[in-house]
């Protein structure tokens, strides 16, 4: 799929907007909009794996975690700065999922999606046993800092970075490639496609990206709690999110994890269960009535016009 | 004190092996992961929980409740909502269970609240002694049961014309069809089978651990392991795998602490889907 040229422009329009904003907003608005691009970047992670190899992630969670609490240790212990503490993180979240991938992409997409909530569960508690390095079950404290547009701006940036290695995923032969692994494995295959390691490369970007998140949100929560930072609600979130807007599609996670998490916002803080049964509903429908997301939805509507 | 850990780990892993042989079953026949699982179980420990509780029903006749209750929502659930997309890809199925979990969890929450329960008889902390080992009556009793439950699904399978079509249907689907059966009817029966096999597990668990509407979550993930280490779909397989569970529980947490399981728990799996991905029989269905 290529950009037409007004979609650029809005999209550019879009972008600039996001960034003067801060000007704008402070406060209340600049913390919701910061939380609204972390869960569009976690949407849009789990979406460069799920929507691209078709490999659903139970415990996507792990690696925001392993970003969160990496970066936090690295500062905490080693005096390291944020920026390069943060890229370790990533980089090792990456290379965790190559390796925890090696045996579980082998096989199909269901041992993955268990596997991973296994090591979700094991990564959790690896934060709990070594609490003295960790703080384990009494949480883990980073230095403040109050800076709350550089939060916003690092958000923003890594969102837009996603974003452009989806458009590359769409467009490139690599991308390609993954997307016949997607549809049918054993023929992308024949054609000489070596789809362990294209899985492999795009688990280990979408867990990069994760990572750098988790990274950022440590530094900007100034406390990590290993329940929450591990918690199976947010692989829930970025699974929903990524499928109720479109997997596979680039604007899909953006569209369903804005909408979601402006709905999560009002609701969340009330009706924490009844808004877990609805989102239970959304499933469901999406998958028997909708399985392309909103975003396929609205590309039937234009086709049949 | 070893020889003691070790017979509590086995006396745990029949139970679990119980847990485990309907998601096996469901996976070998419908070739779906059933995220929903994990509520089964949560579903069935609730029914023995009320039963007893409002009724003072004995925790062991309230298994027929269970078995029943399960069957009919397993029933309706694959025939009205999880057939539909049955010939999906596999994605899609995972979602819509994940989806039908959160319902059923959270619907279970509200209902019920978070509260840790327990179901405890007045012989609830009997025991008898055996050379220098304790054994809890209701352990005892809850692993033979489980076994038994265990044992009749096999003969189930193997002996009655229905279990030899489900068996058919998950060896060659189009063969059976061939056969004169109907596969969505044996979906339907597996997957009630399944479901209500899973709700006496649940029942027999709480007699043993606390019941709670998000227990589910860690079943799912034990569930999952004991069929990877017994084989996808190759029911007997789940009685190593639960026992194995059951000892590396209770291993663990007598000498290095209960969190660690989780951290065994992935290792181990990690080794045997390098080395042994079909289980370690190599019984179990790899695709």
């Amino acid at each position: 799929m290529k950009i037409s040229s007004a979609k650029l422009w809005i999209a550019l329009v879009l972008i600039a907007l996001a960034a003067v904003a801060p000007l704008g907003i402070s406060g209340y608005w600049l913390r919701l909009f910061t939380f609204i691009f972390m869960w569009i970047g976690l949407a849009g992670s789990l979406n460069l794996l799920t929507g691209y190899t078709g490999y659903l992630d139970f415990g996507h969670v792990a690696f925001f975690g392993i970003g969160a609490y990496t970066t936090g240790v690295l500062m905490v212990k080693l005096g390291m700065p944020f920026f390069p503490a943060m890229l370790i993180s990533a980089v090792l979240a990456g290379f965790l999922a190559v390796v925890v991938g090696i045996p579980t992409m082998r096989l199909r997409g269901a041992y993955f999606a268990i596997a991973m909530l296994a090591f979700a569960e094991a990564m959790k508690q690896v934060v709990l046993e070594f609490d003295g390095i960790t703080g384990g079950g009494n949480g883990l404290s980073l230095p403040i800092y109050t800076n709350y547009q550089f939060f916003y701006y690092a958000m923003l940036g890594t969102v837009l970075l996603i974003i452009g290695t989806t458009y590359w995923f769409e467009n490139s032969k690599f991308g390609k490639g993954l997307m016949a692994i997607r549809e049918a494995e054993l023929a992308a295959e024949v054609t000489g496609i070596n789809t362990l390691y294209c899985k492999l490369i795009a688990f280990g970007i979408s867990a990069f990206f994760a990572g750098i998140i988790g990274g950022i949100y440590a530094y900007w929560m100034t406390f990590l709690y290993p329940g929450d930072t591990f918690s199976v609600l947010i692989t829930m979130r970025m699974i929903i999110m990524a499928f109720l807007g479109g997997a596979g599609t680039l604007l899909g996670p953006i569209i369903g994890a804005a909408f979601l998490a402006t709905i999560e916002e009002i609701l969340w803080a009330e009706f924490k269960y009844t808004y877990l049964i609805i989102v239970g509903f959304i499933v469901v429908f999406v998958v028997l009535i909708l399985p392309r997301g909103l975003v396929g939805l609205f590309r039937q509507r234009i086709l049949a016009r | 004190m070893l020889l003691q850990v070790l017979l509590n780990g086995v006396l745990i892993g029949g139970i679990y092996a119980a847990c485990a042989v309907g998601f096996s079953l469901i996976f070998g026949v419908l070739r779906i992961i059933n995220i929903v699982h994990g509520e089964f179980l949560m579903l069935g420990a609730f029914i023995t929980y009320w039963l007893f509780k409002l009724h003072g029903i004995d925790p062991f006749l309230s298994i027929p409740f269970s078995f029943a209750i399960l069957w009919i929502l397993g029933y309706l659930l694959q025939k009205y909502v999880i057939n539909r997309i049955i010939e999906a890809p596999e994605i899609m199925s995972l979602l819509l269970t994940f989806g039908l979990s959160l319902i059923i969890a959270n619907l279970a929450l509200i209902a019920w609240k978070g509260d840790y329960r327990l179901v405890n008889p007045e012989y609830a902390g009997a025991n008898f002694r055996l050379a220098s080992l304790t054994i809890p009556y209701t352990r005892l009793a809850t692993s033979v049961f489980a076994l038994a439950a265990m044992a009749g699904l096999y003969l189930f399978l193997k002996q009655t014309d229905l279990g030899r079509a489900i068996k058919a249907t998950s060896q060659n689907k189009d063969g059976a069809r061939l056969q004169g059966v109907h596969p969505a009817t044996i979906y339907s029966v597996t997957f009630a089978l399944g479901a209500a096999v899973t709700g006496i597990a649940g029942s027999l668990l709480s007699m043993s651990f606390s019941v709670f509407p998000s227990m589910g979550g860690d079943y799912l993930l034990f569930s999952f392991f004991i069929v990877v280490v017994g084989g996808m779909g190759h029911i007997p397989g789940a009685l190593t795998g639960g026992l194995i569970l059951g000892i590396l529980q209770s291993l663990s947490t007598n000498f290095v602490g209960a969190g660690m399981t989780y951290i065994l728990i992935f290792v181990l799996l990690y080794i045997v889907l390098i080395f042994r991905p079909a289980g370690i029989f190599g019984k179990g269905l790899v695709e």
